[in-house]
């Protein structure tokens, strides 16, 4: 399959501090793929730089042979990325429908005059819009919690609205920034299978942030491991696991030293 | 209940009584304020003994207690301060070098004592002990009505299904008001016993804004159609009906809430506080000031160019509005909170000091003189009557314009732009593209706002737009209600409308909105006619919302 998305040498600098390092890789159309890091490692930093929320200061990104990088965030989300937050960011006092009309947003087509006079094609889109948003919100189990405002639901509905809206805007690539953070194991379970059902089910291509190394080894295709901003390791979930670079870089060098021997 | 409790309203009630008794009330409304004062007596016993819905009443002989003690408190309390003021006046000191508005004709609305009759050593104790009789008798009635359930639909805040007397109150008060209003205008009834008839204008006010309330009361469907289309007709004939100077005053108020709708998509939707508004009323104002008025530097200096009409000028002013609008837009748009917040305030201020220094173009203070009036199909439109017809037409289009644009996806993204502008951006809005349009309709519907006013005023001059018009916007729609378009209207009649008919008591204009700006603060945060969004937003955490604690 062909690549989706692709890194050139991406390099991201704030100051003195080289947050992503001279960074190349790419992920395949319909693929599973997760970035892992210890903290800081640069991951959500360069999250960042694919949404075009930080322009690199060297490197290419290439979406589906499209250079992105000098786009902003709006450009590239009608592109067709899209993407959750680690700490969620919902529109707290916007309803979970709201919230996913406005993923929306990129695929309404309407101009505003439209709006105002209220022509069909407008009312037809709206009604359309809602009809969508309704069906996302049963698609992550919550329907007829709509009218509820986002900051009044739990903890794993609004993750679940996040992911709602991310995918209202008809994506092709998502971006998952620890979806599973704060949630418990069966939730987390939950959550992986449902990510791997909308992989199987729209063929969207999904790129995870992700802690949990128990749901990174069940679900990715693909680890590609970061740390201070460059890659260490790539490749299938059985060789990141026994790769002492990774080992050394999550416990340090004793530490890997150590595994290695025991599981020699 | 605790007789405590009675004996604290009861100084709340009193100290309400005499900040109002000071800043004028019964030397502007006549003897009428003696009902008035025993009306808000009645009220706070009522407010203050009630229960709450799902609560038994109180028992009676705790209530009558505290009832009595409430209007024993206020009766005799005022009564004893109008007395004080009363003997002073008597022996001939001036209590109006302190008290600027203890005159004669306060203590005569109070009393029924006047000037000479109290010069000549009249007393004024039946006319005291005869108020505060009434005051009593409402702590007492308060007091009793609590005993019945009926009084319980008027627990403001109770989220229970409105019952069935509120809704019909809701529904009947308008009508109420403007019959009420209707039978002063008949010969020889003399109600209010105000001059000016400033008493009809407040029964319009309260008719208005009743009318509001009730229709969001109104449930959708049929009803509400119905309702509001009755509504509609009784506003279209409320010009006819009242006078010159009424019209007048209710002109001033359309003008407001134009501009309070157009800020109100700036701040209430977008979120983007803008201090500066003013500029753009300056901006429709001088624009159809230099097109039309034959004294204007273009129309003196273009031999062929005579001025352009209402009607031609208006569209120009209202497009140049929208380009002033996206010309401050431009540079602020990558400012937040505070700092738009600065640089709109300098904006604001920078359009002003132009039109005070361009003299050439502007006129400078001296402004600019004779701008024609409007009129439609050669029925001049030049007067109060018509300027306020006028004003509501321009009202009910701008309205409809928000209402679309707020149920749009542009609507739905300026909102995400207010609660977080970072993943708006990430959600595919174009943030650029909705908050220049934001700024251009704001501006737009000031600028329209702005030329009414040059028509209405004839004469426009660099002073009529200074800092306070966008402090008077922006507090009319906080006391409305953010984000709220009937709040914008509410919120026009209570700061621009009100202080217009007490112009007398105009020293204490600024000092009352203060005080009626922060209480709004402590007790009703969202305005008082709030969107439901806003409502939700900060109530909706004080109840336990059974989605918290499932799944």
């Amino acid at each position: 399959m062909a690549a989706i998305l692709r890194t050139l040498n991406v390099t991201k600098r704030f100051g003195g501090l080289v947050a992503v390092d001279d960074f190349s890789f790419e992920i395949e159309e319909g693929s599973i793929s997760s970035i892992i890091g210890p903290n800081g490692a640069g991951k959500t930093t360069f999250f960042n730089c694919i949404t075009g929320f930080y322009t690199p200061e060297e490197g290419l990104i290439e979406f589906k042979g499209k250079q992105i990088q000098a786009l902003r965030t709006d450009q590239v989300t009608k592109m067709g990325i899209t993407r959750t937050y680690q700490n969620i960011r919902l529109f707290a006092n916007m309803t979970a429908l709201e919230n996913i009309l406005v993923g929306m947003h990129s695929r309404l087509k309407t101009w505003w005059p439209e709006a105002v006079i209220g022509n069909k094609r407008f009312r037809d889109e709206e009604k359309n819009a809602l009809a969508k948003a309704q069906e996302l919100l049963e698609f992550v189990n919550l329907k007829g919690l709509g009218d509820q405002l986002a900051r009044n639901l739990p903890y794993g509905a609004q993750r679940r609205v996040e992911i709602a809206r991310a995918l209202a805007s008809e994506p092709d690539l998502l971006l998952l920034d620890e979806p599973t953070a704060g949630m418990n194991t069966q939730e987390s379970a939950e959550l992986t299978d449902f990510i791997r059902n909308l992989r199987d089910e729209s063929g969207i291509t999904v790129l995870l942030i992700e802690h949990d190394m128990r749901v990174v080894m069940g679900i990715s295709e693909k680890i590609t491991v970061l740390d201070y901003g460059s890659k260490i390791a790539e490749g299938k979930p059985k060789e990141i696991q026994n790769n002492p670079k990774v080992i050394e870089a999550y416990l340090g060098r004793g530490a890997a030293s150590g595994l290695e021997f025991s599981a020699a | 209940m605790k007789i405590k409790d009675g004996i604290r309203a009861g100084f709340i009630a009193l100290g309400i009584l005499i900040y109002l008794d000071l800043i004028g009330l019964p030397k502007t409304f006549g003897s009428s304020m003696v009902v008035t004062f025993a009306v808000i007596v009645f009220l706070f016993s009522l407010f203050s003994l009630r229960t709450k819905p799902a609560e038994a009443p109180a028992p009676l002989p705790s209530v009558l207690v505290n009832g009595l003690i409430i209007g024993v408190i206020t009766g005799l309390g005022f009564a004893l301060i109008t007395f004080g003021f009363a003997s002073l006046q008597a022996q001939d000191v001036k209590v109006t070098d302190v008290f600027a508005q203890i005159s004669h004709e306060n203590i005569e609305a109070l009393t029924g004592v006047d000037k000479v009759a109290l010069r000549e050593g009249q007393s004024v104790v039946p006319g005291l002990t005869k108020l505060a009789g009434y005051f009593i008798l409402a702590g007492v009635l308060g007091g009793v009505i609590t005993q019945f359930p009926a009084s319980k639909v008027l627990h403001i805040g109770d989220e229970e299904k409105r019952s069935s007397a509120r809704y019909w109150l809701m529904l009947a008060l308008p009508f109420l008001l403007f019959a009420f209003f209707l039978a002063l205008r008949i010969e020889g009834v003399d109600i209010g016993g105000s001059e000016e008839n400033s008493f009809g204008l407040v029964l319009i006010y309260a008719c208005i804004a009743a009318a509001l309330f009730a229709v969001r009361e109104v449930k959708a469907g049929v009803h509400k159609i119905g309702f509001s289309a009755l509504i509609v007709a009784l506003v279209l004939v409320i010009p006819q009906l009242t006078d010159l100077k009424q019209n007048a005053i209710l002109g001033a108020v359309m003008i407001f809430v134009i501009m309070g709708i157009g800020l109100n998509i700036v701040v209430g939707f977008a979120g983007l506080l803008d201090l500066g508004y003013v500029a753009f009323f300056a901006v429709g104002a001088y624009t159809y000031a230099l097109i039309s008025s034959p004294e204007s530097y273009i129309v003196v200096n273009l031999p062929w160019f005579e001025g352009l009409n209402f009607w031609a000028g208006l569209p120009i002013a209202v497009l140049l509005g929208a380009a002033a609008g996206i010309m401050l837009g431009i540079p602020v748009l990558r400012m937040r909170g505070d700092y738009l917040a600065i640089v709109t305030l300098g904006f604001g201020e920078i359009i002003r000091l132009l039109l005070l220094n361009l003299r050439d173009y502007t006129g400078g203070p001296g402004g600019i003189l004779e701008i024609p009036s409007p009129n439609l199909f050669g029925l001049d439109l030049g007067n109060p009557k018509g300027i306020l017809y006028l004003g509501m037409a321009f009202a009910v289009i701008v309205t409809f314009f928000t209402i679309r644009l707020r149920d749009s996806s542009l609507g739905r993204a300026w909102v995400a732009l207010r609660e977080d502008e970072d993943v708006a951006e990430a959600m595919g809005i174009n943030l650029v593209a909705i908050k220049l349009m934001a700024f251009a309709s704001g501006a737009a519907f000031a600028a329209l706002g702005g030329t009414l006013y040059a028509a209405r005023q004839v004469n426009i001059f660099p002073d009529n737009f200074a800092l306070d018009v966008s402090i008077n916007v922006l507090s009319l729609i906080i006391i409305g209600g953010i984000g709220s378009i009937e709040g914008v209207v509410l919120g026009s009649i209570a700061l621009i409308g009100l202080p217009e008919i007490l112009r007398s008591v105009d020293e204490y204009r600024i000092v009352a909105f203060g005080a009626l700006l922060v209480i709004m603060m402590i007790l009703r945060p969202e305005g008082f006619l709030p969107s439901t969004r806003r409502a939700r937003e900060l109530h909706e955490a004080d109840l336990d919302s059974p989605a918290e604690f499932e799944g």
